[in-house]
């Protein structure tokens, strides 16, 4: 028991680590630091030795009585004697705050070394600049803040004199011109450590951190006086260990250890942990400890005194990086330390976007370049430039471009920003071009040492490979790899620890998760990544490329036998592309979007047209605003066998597959709908084309047919579209230009970001569903639709189906399912996921407030 | 690189455009007439809405700002500058901490502990750069606005602009800091590949 221990009614003044919980004390008192230290020794884990003065008393510490008491009582607790020479101790002094906050002043880490000591203690270590270092550093900031010396006679004694000479010269200083001389006594010492400390916590430094945090200015400050065992330097040192590998996640201590007495953070970039002269086993039983206990990945601090290690600090590792998050979610979960659904809400579904960054698909048979550092995440491919002026010819060009270069300078900026990618020989992770290409978001790769650069030839060379300017090249800047030629840049693959999550996440939502579609390729990525079925596949692209004379002569026949004779090649083509699609979603459901493309991307008004009457044609279908012109379902009332032909090529393939065993739950589905009668005339034309399909195979196609909601007159009158439509999908980019008003296209890149800079929006409507305008016209549509047909599906189709925090708006306005981008389905799957279970934790807050309610008498 | 001969002819406004054009490495907007000259001696160029100095431009800012070899200013600056090496790397490390978390996440600035955080190492690094600069302006008083600079840089932050620290299109922390570095390379006529080297050495020095 301590010999300390006070009233229970007083708060001690010096409370050892590991007796602030007995004492009634938490981190208001013991600072995070020493809550921290409690909990370490009630875990078992080997810790520093060490008292806290609370707060509320810290300020006692100023006075050498109560410092005296604090100096006997850790030779008391460690039985060695401060500034003794057989078996020596010295003290550090550590500031910490009732909550989480930086800015803290920094340990002062070594207290009790005087002139007569000094030399005995040098020898001792091995290293005489170690010692003076953290005396040094002691000095200077007690000379500073707590003696009345100018910073800058500290500055100017620090800079012109030599490293072992610093610390008498400083001595001097403070007795020349400081208010009082730097004592030798250990307990005098300390008491002005801690009036340093305290007047720095309130310097304007100190309240600016504070303010930057929203942290109370009057906010205290705990202080530790920990004990310093001396040592031989080789043997003493500090680090930091995490207990996750942040690469892979794999539970193992991951961190740096920097051997010596001092325990400032230097820049130097420290050992690995296998340099441990006792291994790293305690520190792994440490880190799984603390883990089972924080269930995050867990952090701490750690010195080293004679080989011994001891614990620092311990916490919660604030930002894991996503793999280390994901996967210590998964393992404490499958160990059944949390349940399932706590693990899918510790992962946030932005992560997932991170897990998978777009990445290279390589084969193995692609031929490496060069490496060097993975400076800026990310990949790309592009042709070779030299030069910065060349970079920006060749990108004003409209041609990617990689520019490589042995270093960048500020008039490098305009040329990286143009490029794709950025490739350098010389230079680091926190090089210039680095440190831009983060800032822009363009892959690089830095550092590349063997890379020679020739620019008189207009060559870069490494390993046997000589590249020309011109040539291309793809960049990861992920792995930091250099590769020659154009490969393939694709969202990565989950791993096995996402796909154990994301079936967790399934099981937990109630929204279904589709992706946008438009071919087989695509299909097939979207159910890999977990989609339940095609939410929007758009014909569109059938339309164009190799297949756009086709349309043309569609567009523009002169008559009924050449108009005939064109839709019949576009239906035959579209069927091929129809099999191929529903050959890989099986039994799935699948909505394909009848055609909804402006006439003028089919009609490029500058084409010459060899007959004059398509000319004719052509000029009279020109458009001055076809985003609003003869679209979508506007056009099929016009050409009637348009949708009935694309239907009929749905129906043929799906007959086709059906014979194979695949039954694809066909969704027919009408755009740009705003009249009723729109949409039950479009019905009509499918009905006919299904009834078509009957007559030449005998088989009756099964089909939903429905609409989409993309104007707010259609979603106005949701009831009187849901009298005709078996399913309703909005949108939502649509309909978000025509309830704002916005063009997209025209307000992206100047308006919107004025707008969200001045805090007109909190974000893009077109990057975050608004709730409040759009979201009203869904609720009134949603609302509409059921009153008529309870049971009619309602889903979206857009890219809000694929952002976490659209997915959590449009899944609390209760529709069924939201169809985004294969790339973004994971995170729809837990986004949705995030929504259900932020849902159930509401109502049973809810729940539990109405059951106080009513027991309350 | 060609190395052609300093035109002894430019008056002091267009020495000063051409130094200071060489120091920022570019300018962006409307050309001054100092400039206008440049381009007209082929000192600068024209590339878009850009003006950069040309190879032979930079030579000759070189020659110009160069503090005469063996004398007692480079004598002075000198140990000054290895002073300041360590610093532009703890410099460069805290704009990347600025940009990117540990775990190498972008930073969307939404951890207000976690920016504080960076913010505060900055304090160390401005306390420090502020010493050198001092101490620089004693030497050499054409570098003494550098700290007013930063300064400015460092309230724009504060009054939470979070890319006044290292945005590359502005005069930011990082902007001034490169036109410090850059200016005090021609001072002393060191390549940026020699300054690199003798950084790495400093920085690796210190964790003796």
């Amino acid at each position: 028991m301590p010999t300390l221990a006070g009233a229970p009614s007083v708060i001690s003044s010096l409370v050892p680590y590991g007796q602030g919980r007995g004492r009634g004390l938490g981190a208001e008192e013991l600072g995070v630091h020493g809550e921290q230290m409690d909990r370490l020794v009630s875990l078992g884990l080997p810790t520093v030795v060490g008292i806290t003065v609370p707060v509320s008393r810290a300020r006692q510490l100023t006075d050498p009585a109560l410092a005296r008491e604090a100096v006997d009582l850790v030779e008391e607790l460690t039985g060695r004697r401060v500034g003794s020479t057989d078996r020596p101790l010295l003290l550090r002094l550590v500031p910490s705050t009732p909550v989480a906050a930086t800015g803290v002043p920094p340990d002062l880490p070594a207290l009790g070394v005087c002139p007569a000591n000094a030399r005995a203690l040098a020898e001792l270590i091995g290293r005489e600049h170690q010692l003076h270092d953290v005396w040094t550093t002691v000095l200077a900031v007690v000379a500073v803040d707590a003696l009345d010396v100018d910073a800058d006679d500290v500055d100017d004694v620090l800079t012109d004199t030599a490293d072992g000479d610093r610390a008498p010269a400083l001595l001097d200083l403070v007795a020349r011109t400081g208010s009082a001389p730097f004592p030798d006594d250990p307990a005098e010492q300390l008491a002005l450590a801690a009036r340093a400390l305290l007047h720095r916590w309130d310097s304007p430094r100190g309240r600016r951190a504070r303010r930057a945090q929203g942290l109370p200015d009057d906010l205290g400050l705990a202080l530790h006086v920990q004990a310093l065992h001396v040592g031989p330097w080789e043997r003493s040192g500090h680090g930091t260990a995490s207990s996750r590998d942040p690469g892979t996640g794999a539970p193992r201590p991951h961190g740096t250890f920097h051997r010596g007495v001092s325990r400032r953070s230097t820049s130097g970039e420290g050992e690995p942990l296998s340099a441990l002269p006792e291994g790293t086993d305690l520190l792994r039983h440490a880190l799984a400890t603390l883990e089972n206990h924080l269930r995050a990945v867990a952090t701490v601090t750690f010195e080293l005194r004679d080989g011994k290690l001891a614990l620092l600090s311990a916490a919660a590792l604030p930002h894991p990086g996503a793999r280390a998050g994901l996967r210590l979610a998964v393992d404490l979960a499958t160990a059944g330390t949390i349940d399932r659904a706590t693990a899918v809400r510790a992962v946030r579904p932005a992560a997932v976007q991170e897990l998978l960054h777009a990445q290279l698909r390589l084969t193995g048979a692609e031929r490496e370049l060069a490496r060097g550092l993975a400076a800026s995440p990310g990949a790309a491919s592009g042709v070779v430039a030299l030069s910065a002026e060349r970079a920006l010819e060749l990108s004003g060009d409209g041609v990617p471009v990689v520019l490589v270069s042995t270093e960048t300078t500020p008039a490098d900026v305009p040329a990286l920003v143009a490029s794709a990618a950025v490739v350098t020989s010389a230079g680091g992770l926190a090089s210039h071009a680095a440190v831009v290409a983060r800032g822009t978001g363009t892959p690089a790769v830095c550092g590349v040492a063997e890379l020679c650069i020739d620019r008189d030839a207009g060559t870069v060379t490494a390993h046997g490979h000589t590249v020309r300017e011109g040539e291309r090249v793809t960049v990861d800047g992920r792995a930091g790899t250099v590769y020659l030629g154009e490969l393939d840049v694709r969202p990565a693959e989950p791993s096995a620890e996402l796909d154990t999550l994301l079936s967790w996440a399934d099981a937990e939502r109630t929204l279904g998760v589709r992706a946008n579609a438009d071919n087989a390729a695509e299909a097939e990525a979207a159910l890999r990544l977990g989609a339940e079925g095609i939410g929007l596949c758009r014909t569109e692209h059938q339309f164009l490329g190799d297949r756009l004379p086709v349309v043309r002569r569609f567009l523009l026949a002169p008559d009924e036998d050449a108009h005939r004779l064109a839709l019949d090649a576009l239906t035959a083509a579209q069927q091929a592309d129809f099999t191929a699609l529903l050959q890989v979603t099986g039994d799935r459901p699948v909505t394909v979007r009848l055609l909804d493309a402006p006439l003028h991307e089919f009609l490029p008004h500058d084409e010459v047209y060899a007959d004059p009457a398509h000319a004719r044609r052509a000029a009279q279908l020109r458009e001055v605003n076809p985003m609003l012109g003869l679209r979508g379902v506007r056009l099929a009332l016009l050409e009637d066998d348009l949708y009935a032909a694309q239907a009929e090529a749905l129906f043929s393939a799906w007959v086709t597959v059906a014979a194979a065993g695949t039954r694809p739950r066909l969704e027919v589905m009408v755009p740009m709908v705003s009249i009723p009668q729109e949409l039950e005339l479009a019905i009509g034309q499918v009905r006919r084309a299904a009834d078509r399909v009957e007559r030449t195979t005998g088989v009756r196609v099964p089909y939903q047919v429905g609409s989409m909601v993309e104007t707010p007159r259609a979603a106005l009158l949701a009831d009187r579209l849901a009298e005709h439509a078996d399913f309703l999908s909005f949108g939502t980019n649509d309909l978000t230009q025509m309830t704002f008003g916005f063009s997209r296209d025209d307000v992206e890149s100047r308006l919107l970001a004025h707008y969200v800079g001045e805090g007109l929006l909190t974000a893009s409507p077109f990057a975050e569903f608004d709730a409040d305008g759009v979201g009203a016209l869904v609720a009134i549509a949603v609302q509409k639709a059921r009153a008529v047909r309870p049971d009619i599906k309602l889903g979206l189709c857009g890219e809000h189906g694929g952002d976490a925090v659209s997915v959590g708006r449009l899944a609390a306005l209760g529709l069924d399912y939201v169809s985004c981008s294969p790339q973004r389905v994971p995170v729809a799957r837990l986004a949705a996921a995030h929504a259900a279970l932020q849902d159930t934790a509401e109502e049973r807050a809810q729940d539990r407030a109405q059951d106080r309610a009513q027991a309350a008498p | 690189m060609t190395h052609t001969s300093v035109s002894p002819s430019l008056d002091e406004p267009t020495r000063q455009a051409l130094v200071g054009l060489v120091v920022q490495g570019m300018h962006r907007g409307q050309l001054s007439a100092a400039q206008q000259a440049l381009v007209d001696a082929g000192l600068a160029m024209v590339k878009g809405p850009l003006v950069m100095p040309t190879a032979v431009g930079a030579a000759t800012a070189a020659e110009l700002t160069r503090l005469p070899a063996g004398g007692p200013e480079e004598a002075a600056l000198r140990p000054l500058f290895e002073r300041f090496l360590p610093v532009n790397h703890e410099l460069r490390e805290v704009c990347s901490a600025w940009q990117i978390r540990p775990d190498g996440s972008p930073n969307d600035h939404r951890d207000a502990a976690y920016d504080a955080g960076v913010r505060d190492r900055l304090d160390d690094v401005d306390a420090a750069v502020g010493r050198i600069l001092r101490r620089m302006a004693d030497v050499h008083p054409g570098l003494e606005h550098y700290r007013a600079d930063l300064g400015a840089a460092l309230a724009q932050l504060d009054e939470g602009n979070p890319s006044a620290l290292t945005s590359p299109l502005t005069r930011s922390y990082h902007t001034v800091w490169m036109h410090l570095h850059q200016e005090l390379l021609l001072l002393l006529g060191i390549s940026r590949a020699e300054d690199e080297q003798l950084e790495a050495a400093l920085v690796a020095g210190q964790k003796v």
